[in-house]
């Protein structure tokens, strides 16, 4: 042991020696030595769950920097990379991501592309909402633009899923959460779009709540064209449902007794309130019309076209507006047909029998008042009666003979002159009328079937 | 440290190399030994080292090189130690061969 002492007093010469071999180990080995260090440290913090992970080794010290989440997700990334062996130090620069109050996120659509804005919780969460917008609107370009804040409210991801998931519905607009309160603005793409995307945010998660829908959606349109040329009644646009749609198409064809009703109606949800109220009234007005057009679009009735004459064009721009439910607006645009050359009492009394052929005269059951649905045969009658000024002309009523007999002669009478009674307020002459009761004592067909019933009600022009 | 040893077995072997081939000429070198009051100074020196390299003192490449020098002069030392006592064996070996014969 002495001489191992005594010894090592000359091992110094080979320190030079050693000196060497270490500044060469130095110089090779520092990068190498680094670089693992780095790609390891970078493996140990990849299920972390943060942002902006940069990984800086000098030496063996280790510089981490990264956006976390939590404090704890803080620590645990710190702590997993001072576990990777050959590790010295950690040189802790990690932070909390900010704390967004309120927190805010948005998607907003335009004709290009959908842009999701505002805060995301986690680059997780952050990565499957752009990806939700990626697949449910397949060829929009999608620009993320979401920065990462913490504070977002539970269930944040589901309420934002569930808004993008309706951005298709949009034309162009604008989805935001704030904390938990829902804003929408824009347009719908079309029809029922709003009333579809108000139904998903019906199943917003708990702690959510619509703030403000002011999504708009295109007018609801449904337009009649009637063409005397053609003889025909074109319907197109939207009805909300199949039973409005039978209403509609069933008022069409009373009420259009000559015309052949062509139904392009589409069925789609989204019309304004009192939509059938209105467009039947407004449909009523159109077969008043010798030729005309109506637009029914959201609440606005647009009619124009010509009357059969001057009494009616006033009569349509004065009771449409009542008729339609409150809140609709009417713009009336009442030319009047120019009267038709006057003819000979015979070619009158064949022109009341052609058209009666075609449609009757309806009244409402057992009473004397007339039916709206005829109003536009009547105007086609009073425009004959027009044409023919001095001729004098009975109206007769017939019934069929159901009911005490007494009861339907009364009740032909007064169908009888409520028929005067429209002509006069037409501005013929009253005087010019006579008006008769028959009752059932003149059956054109067999009372025992509702069709020959149904023939036997009627109402008869006799031109003297 | 284990980490250490691994990643740098070779210099190290080399380190331990250069330690026995100093330790087995040491014995026979005529020159003169460092002075006992050198040497304690360089324990000191030694030592201090350690004690800054263990507390984690020089931060990044310069600690990592200082640590990466206290490590290569362990097998040195080693290598020194062994290589002189095995030289010390044979030179007395052979010593005792010679005067036996």
């Amino acid at each position: 042991m002495r001489g191992l002492f005594r010894w090592s007093g000359k091992w110094w010469p080979g320190v030079v020696p050693l000196l060497v071999l270490w500044g060469l180990a130095a110089w090779t080995s520092t990068a190498p030595l680094e670089s693992d260090l780095a790609s390891r440290s970078s493996a140990a913090l990849k299920d972390a769950v943060l942002d902006k992970t940069n990984v800086m080794v000098d030496g063996r010290d280790v510089t981490v920097r990264a956006d976390a989440f939590s404090q704890s997700g803080r620590s645990s990334a710190v702590g997993a990379v001072a576990a990777v062996p050959g590790v010295r130090l950690v040189d802790d620069e990690t932070r909390l991501v900010p704390d967004a109050k309120p927190f805010a996120w948005s998607v907003e659509r335009d004709v290009v592309r959908v842009t999701l804005g505002g805060n995301a919780p986690l680059p997780a969460v952050k990565g499957k909402l752009a990806e939700a917008a990626r697949s449910s609107l397949k060829g929009v370009d999608v620009a993320d633009q979401m920065a990462l804040a913490r504070g977002a409210p539970p269930h944040f991801e589901d309420a934002a899923l569930l808004l993008i998931g309706q951005i298709g519905q949009l034309k162009d607009g604008k989805f935001t959460l704030s904390d938990g309160d829902v804003t929408l603005s824009g347009m719908a793409r079309e029809l029922g779009g709003r009333e579809a995307i108000a139904a998903a945010l019906k199943k917003l998660p708990d702690g959510f709540k619509v703030a403000a829908n002011e999504v708009k959606a295109p007018p609801y349109i449904l337009q009649a064209y009637k063409d005397p040329v053609a003889v025909t009644v074109t319907l197109s646009g939207n009805v909300p449902d199949d039973n409005i749609h039978a209403v509609v198409a069933g008022a069409s064809s009373r009420k259009f007794f000559d015309e052949k009703v062509v139904d392009n109606l589409k069925t789609s949800i989204g019309a304004p309130a009192g939509f059938v109220n209105a467009v039947v009234p407004a449909l009523g007005a159109l077969s008043r019309l010798s030729t005309g057009t109506l637009v029914v679009s959201d609440r606005e009735i647009k009619l124009s076209g010509d009357a059969l004459y001057d009494a009616a064009a006033a009569q349509i721009r004065l009771t449409l507006p009542k008729d339609v439910p409150q809140g609709w607006q009417v713009k009336a645009d009442i030319s009047v047909k120019p009267q038709a050359a006057p003819v000979d009492p015979t070619v009158c009394q064949q022109l009341f029998s052609d058209l009666l052929a075609k449609g009757t005269i309806r009244f409402e059951t057992d009473r004397a008042d007339i039916d709206r649905d005829s109003a536009g045969l009547l105007d086609r009658l009073v425009e004959i009666a027009l044409r023919c000024p001095s001729a004098p002309i009975e109206v007769a009523g017939h019934t069929d003979a159901a009911g005490e007999e007494p009861a339907n002669q009364t009740l032909s009478e007064k169908r009888a002159q409520a028929v005067i009674d429209y002509f006069a307020r037409a501005g013929l002459p009253a005087d010019r009328f006579t008006a008769i009761g028959y009752g059932s004592t003149q059956p054109l067909a067999s009372n025992d079937t509702s069709d020959g019933r149904a023939q036997n009600r009627r109402i008869e022009f006799l031109v003297r | 440290m284990t980490f250490l040893i691994t990643f740098h077995w070779g210099w190290l072997l080399g380190a331990l190399a250069l330690g026995f081939a100093m330790g087995w000429v040491a014995v026979v070198h005529r020159a003169p030994g460092v002075p006992r009051w050198w040497m304690g100074l360089l324990s000191v020196l030694a030592l201090a080292l350690v004690i800054v390299a263990l507390a984690d003192l020089v931060p990044g490449r310069a600690g990592y090189w200082l640590e990466l020098l206290l490590l290569m002069f362990v097998p040195y030392l080693a290598g020194c130690a062994v290589g002189s006592w095995l030289r010390a064996w044979v030179v007395f070996r052979s010593m005792r061969a010679k005067s036996l014969g």
